[in-house]
């Protein structure tokens, strides 16, 4: 019995080697969770510079998502909210209304909406738009640049090599902090 | 059962070996023509093209004036965006914190601004009137530095400036884009443009920044109205004077302006006729003093660097938008932002008083 008592008995030097041990594993865990948490500060990821990009197009395409993580966006401040928008009508736009032979996009992913005389907003209907960049080419050739394009965070998968990157003939792609991951226009930068 | 050949060999085998090697030839085949860095473009299909080239095409006929290339000035400045000529007819320029002045084709002056200079005017006395970022810095002709007028914030720009007599008229391209009409010491008398219904003023559509004026010899105020296509008219008092408005839109026929918000500058020639600039499609175009289409000074394909902003990799012309001025003789003075360079023309031998081979 009493050899028994004594070996449940915990004495000093196991509660000093317990106590190392644990403040070890605490410190270690400490450690791995600084480490774990800095590296998760420190994370890139991939974003389209809108003052490099060309819409060449190839965006729509390269992704390895069957649906492009790339769409186009816009900055509302430096729209010119024109009633002849040339990223909304085909150059050569029969009429200034909604009808599909009008617009420029190919998908229908631009939405007019008239706000008032003569005024109209453009939004994106992210879901239609396939990140082709033609509605670029055109607020770009004629108007303030408003409509660029950026890879959405909710969508890209952040590939170590992105394949768009690696076929973008402008270099535009980048690596940007995860914790900054758009790189947006703002008023000033219009032509 | 298995067939042997007379090498000994199972058939399929053979048929196991055969489809093994197509797959990996099918397979290798496939790497080679994979296109990882984009050589071979997007492969999307025509209807994603965006082509201007059909409207870029000017019939040679409509062409009226001539480039003297020898008479051609490098500016030497960055982000060149602005252009006057005083009544000796010497050319002025403004860029990034600079002026240049130009006599007989010869750099004669140069003069720092505090900024980024867009536009500017010169007075009958040689004083220069220059809109440096959202507001007017006056200097004597000699370059010294006269004062500052108030700004209208961070968020504005003063895009053009026109003087007439005791007058300096400004453009401001900020939230509400109006003419603001100054004594020549600085005190605002009133605007111009403003929206009122009984006036009948409608306010200035001006979706980007160019928003030019000037003044005609006829007494009245001209600014672009570039979100309606058009050149209106108004008074010293902000009155608009429908009848002398004119302009209208088109991408497919050259006498309208293109795109959404054209024209991007303009000037008058001494007969009164206009002397309109176009950005998207670059062009320079003449019309008469009513209006009407006259001809083309300068088409598209004289302006190929423009066509590259937005469209081609490393392109170094981040910004078009060609400004215009016009001397005594009728010479127009094209600023080409793109080159960095005061670019001539004059009516071609036949068609003008003025014989480019002169």
């Amino acid at each position: 019995m009493d050899d028994k008592k004594k070996s449940k008995q915990i004495n000093r030097r196991d509660l000093l080697t317990g106590g190392i041990r644990g403040a070890g594993l605490l410190g270690l865990g400490a450690a791995a969770g600084a480490l774990g948490g800095r590296a998760a500060e420190g994370q890139m990821v991939w974003q389209l510079d809108p003052h490099k990009c060309i819409s060449c197009g190839q965006c729509a395409t390269y992704c390895v998502l069957d649906e492009s993580a790339v769409k186009c966006v816009h900055t509302y401040a430096m729209c010119g909210y024109c009633n002849l928008c040339t990223g909304y009508y085909e150059p050569n736009a029969q009429e200034l209304d909604t009808g599909a032979e009008n617009q420029l996009c190919p998908t229908g992913a631009l939405i007019r909406t008239f706000i008032e005389d003569p005024y109209y907003q453009y939004t994106v209907d992210e879901p239609l738009c396939i990140g082709c960049g033609k509605c670029v080419k055109g607020c770009n050739a004629f108007g303030n640049g408003s409509l660029y394009l950026q890879v959405c965070h909710d969508r890209c998968v952040n590939c170590n090599e992105c394949s768009i990157a690696v076929a973008c003939p402008a270099g535009a792609f980048k690596r940007v902090p995860a914790e900054n991951p758009y790189m947006v226009k703002e008023v000033g930068h219009s032509k | 059962m298995d067939m042997k050949n007379k090498f000994g060999t199972s058939s399929n085998a053979v048929l196991f070996v055969l489809v093994v090697a197509i797959a990996i030839i099918g397979a290798v085949v496939a790497v080679f023509r994979m296109d990882t860095t984009g050589q071979k473009g997007s492969g999307l299909g025509d209807a994603f093209d965006y082509d201007l080239s059909e409207h870029r095409t000017v019939d040679p006929a409509l062409i009226l004036y001539a480039e003297r290339e020898d008479l051609k000035m490098e500016v030497g400045i960055t982000a060149p965006r602005g252009i006057a000529v005083d009544q000796a007819d010497r050319i002025y320029v403004i860029g990034n914190e600079k002026v240049v002045v130009f006599e007989e084709g010869k750099l004669v002056r140069e003069i720092g601004v505090k900024g980024p200079g867009r536009t500017l005017a010169v007075d009958e006395n040689g004083t220069i009137y220059a809109g440096v970022g959202d507001h007017i810095e006056v200097y004597g002709p000699s370059g010294d530095f006269q004062g500052a007028w108030e700004g209208f914030g961070p968020e504005a720009t003063v895009t053009s400036v026109a003087v007439a007599g005791d007058n300096v008229f400004a453009a401001i391209f900020d939230k509400t884009r109006i003419v603001i009409r100054y004594d020549k010491a600085g005190a605002i008398i009133n605007r111009i443009g403003d929206k009122d219904k009984e006036r009948n003023v409608p306010g200035f559509m001006i979706p980007s920044p160019f928003f030019d004026l000037a003044m005609s010899p006829d007494g009245l105020l001209r600014v672009a109205d570039t979100g309606r296509h058009r050149i209106e008219a108004f008074t010293f008092k902000g009155g608009l004077e429908e009848p002398f408005a004119w302009g209208r839109f088109s991408n497919t026929e050259i006498d309208g302006f293109c795109g959404c918000c054209n024209p991007c500058n303009f000037a008058i020639l001494p007969d009164k006729s206009f002397v309109t600039c176009e950005k998207g499609l670059t062009r320079v175009k003449l019309y008469s003093p009513e209006g009407e289409f006259v001809g083309v000074v300068a088409a598209p394909e004289q302006f190929a660097r423009h066509d590259s902003i937005g469209n081609e990799k490393g392109s170094d012309c981040s910004s078009g938008g060609l400004d215009v001025a016009v001397d005594s003789n009728g010479t127009i003075l094209v600023l080409d932002p793109c080159l960095a360079q005061v670019r001539v023309f004059v009516k071609k031998t036949g068609t003008s008083k003025v014989d480019p081979d002169a």
